[in-house]
């Protein structure tokens, strides 16, 4: 499996989209706690369709699935032994994780061209 | 449970796995919760997004007494997964390399990941 995303290159990717999940998480809780209330719905589509809010989503996004990709992918190498069996998890959670990603990616772009 | 005719006997209760083994652990474990949220993410992102209703739908939902269990799970699985995991990466940099300071930040993880649990539940709530 070392050529989808495994060894030393997986592992490196892990900790960068960490990092970059974990800061666009803590922006997005500081600034909700902080202007959350009476933000209104006008207030909260403003904030979330800006430009730039919306190229770091779609890049928290694309980080985020492929964080779960990698984590979930060392999840099931440990405990799921079986290779048939090993394969089609592994086929299935890439396209539930390939799904999620283009579903945000058009809630994302349904919500600038508005 | 026998062997060569010798009684084995495994007290699970007196079995304690280490601090760092348990933080561990429930990094992978809020790690899979977290990844189940994605999902529900999009939806209420996407709920909130379409219309007026949508935003009042959503905005009620995550504080209905109902959501309660889901919400504190996933504050806690967030709020887990981000401090061990930001443990993980002190570890990289070698930092709490002792057994005494990697207990200290095993412990920290975990007290801090409570905290920060209640702080979330809370603010969503109040």
């Amino acid at each position: 499996m070392s050529g989808v995303l495994g060894g030393l290159r997986a592992w490196l990717l892990q900790r960068v989209t960490s990092v970059y999940v974990a800061v666009f998480l803590i922006y997005i809780l500081v600034y909700l706690a902080l202007n959350g209330d009476g933000m209104g719905y006008a207030g909260w589509r403003d904030w979330v369709g800006h430009p730039l809010m919306l190229l770091a989503t779609a890049l928290f996004f694309l980080a985020l699935l492929l964080h779960a990709w990698i984590g979930l992918r060392d999840v099931v190498l440990d405990y799921v032994k079986p290779l048939a069996l090993r394969l089609t998890v592994l086929a299935l959670m890439a396209l539930a994780l390939v799904a999620c990603g283009v579903w945000a990616g058009t809630v994302l772009l349904i919500t600038a061209l508005r | 449970m026998y062997r060569d005719g010798r009684p084995v006997f495994l007290n699970l209760l007196a079995i304690h796995f280490p601090v760092g083994a348990v933080v561990s652990f429930g990094h992978r474990v809020s790690g899979v919760l977290l990844v189940l949220a994605i999902p529900l993410a999009i939806f209420l992102l996407q709920r909130s997004l379409a219309s007026e209703q949508g935003y009042s739908e959503v905005a009620a939902l995550v504080r209905h007494p109902g959501f309660a269990p889901v919400l504190l799970l996933l504050a806690w699985s967030l709020s887990h997964h981000l401090l061990a995991g930001i443990r993980f990466l002190l570890m990289d940099m070698e930092l709490g390399a002792d057994l005494a300071g990697a207990r200290r930040m095993a412990w920290a993880a975990a007290a801090g990941a409570g905290a920060l649990t209640l702080a979330l539940v809370l603010a969503v709530w109040l």
